[in-house]
């Protein structure tokens, strides 16, 4: 089939369209009274809700190491203080996403518009990263020297060994939670369900985004 | 906080009628790009319902920050095709909305074209189902026969590639049909 008949039979179907496509003007009016959000500031709610929350435990363990400095066992204030960290990173990824979402019109060119959007969503992966970098420190922050000292030598390999797997563990996922073993059996198992499917469509799209800016560098 | 005089809520209630009319005129005058749209990225007609009606709710969402520099058709287009590549990323809110309107925004009445037009038409929204989400995009502008100059303004890449990409996807289609 040549180009011209191609166009033709698009414009058949354009035709039929134009004779009997119907527009229902009732329901259409009922759509500019539903007080429904706009397709971003729908995502803001729960954003901000995590932000929040993630703020005041940060405030709460940061009061915690700064007035327990002096008498609490390091293994605490280490494994606290790294887990704060950690904490504050992810609600930094939060705070990113909630300035892409205001940033973003819809009515934008579509590439710019969903590069936008397909990067608010891949952020995602990296705040399950960091959060299971935490792992090792809920093994750790209840040790003090004394249970170190005069422990039993059985519970002390086998806090040993749980702190060791917990560590290889949250740095093999780190290293590992990435888009290309989104088909391996454990990535799945991770991020199965529905509310992981727009993440991994995102970084799908992240590819398609990229060959189109790279070919229009390119020319 | 200061109250309305019943002069000043009439006022505002006839903007916001008048707007709610303008708006029903740009939606009627271009409900063929909606449907081709919500057609080319959704195949169940459920969903296809479903994603017309949320272009439609975003448009009207966006129709106050219209920008005149562009025609009305590039506008729709930017954001059928926004809210289309974004679809699946909403699967909540959707079914809530679709609640209080259980008919169809737009509906194709009967139509009269031969049976073998009918089949070639359905081949090609086949063909372009099967594309990824960008060149869905392209495919769409370029059977629209939107100029250049367009379909680089609603993507958002230079003429220069749009002509490429159109090279390309001519070669496709030609491929598809000839291989049917």
């Amino acid at each position: 089939m040549e180009d011209t008949e191609i166009l033709n039979l698009w414009k058949t179907y354009d035709r039929k369209l134009e004779e009997n496509l119907v527009l229902n003007r009732r329901n259409a009016d009922d759509i500019t009274r539903l007080k429904a959000q706009s397709l971003l500031t729908s995502m803001k709610p729960l954003k901000i809700f995590t932000v929040v929350v993630g703020i005041l435990w940060v405030a709460f363990v940061d009061v915690l190491i700064v007035n327990l400095f002096h008498v609490a066992n390091p293994f605490f204030l280490i494994s606290a203080g790294i887990q704060v960290i950690l904490t504050k990173l992810a609600i930094g990824i939060y705070l990113y996403q909630l300035i892409i979402i205001d940033q973003t019109d819809i009515s934008e060119p579509i590439l710019a518009t969903q590069e936008k959007l397909a990067s608010l969503k891949s952020t995602t992966i990296w705040v399950t990263r960091i959060l299971f970098l935490q792992l090792p420190v809920w093994t750790t922050f209840y040790l003090n020297d004394g249970m170190l000292e005069s422990g039993s030598t059985w519970l002390l390999a086998l806090q040993f060994l749980i702190t060791a797997s917990f560590t290889i563990l949250a740095i093999w996922l780190f290293v590992n939670i990435k888009y290309e073993n989104r088909d391996k059996k454990w990535f799945r198992l991770i991020f199965d369900g529905k509310e992981w499917t727009p993440v991994i469509k995102s970084i799908e799209l992240l590819d398609q985004i990229k060959t189109y800016k790279n070919e229009n560098a390119g020319l | 906080m200061q109250q309305l005089t019943r002069e000043q809520q009439f006022t505002i209630s006839m903007a916001i009628e008048n707007n709610t009319d303008a708006f029903l005129t740009v939606i009627n005058a271009n409900k063929g790009i909606i449907y081709k749209v919500a057609n080319a990225y959704c195949k169940g007609s459920e969903d296809r319902k479903d994603l017309v009606q949320e272009i439609i709710l975003q448009l009207w969402k966006s129709f106050d920050k219209y920008d005149d520099q562009y025609r009305h058709s590039t506008w729709i287009y930017r954001i059928a095709l926004n809210v289309a590549i974004s679809f699946y990323r909403k699967e909540t809110r959707r079914k809530e909305i679709s609640n209080p309107i259980d008919e169809g925004l737009l509906y194709v009445a009967d139509s009269d074209v031969p049976k073998n037009v009918e089949e070639n038409i359905r081949f090609m929204q086949q063909c372009i189902s099967e594309l990824k989400e960008l060149d869905k995009a392209m495919m769409l502008l370029y059977l629209e026969e939107k100029p250049h100059r367009e379909i680089a303004e609603i993507i958002g890449i230079s003429e220069t590639n749009v002509a490429t990409k159109i090279g390309r996807i001519k070669t496709l289609l030609k491929q598809k049909f000839a291989n049917k």
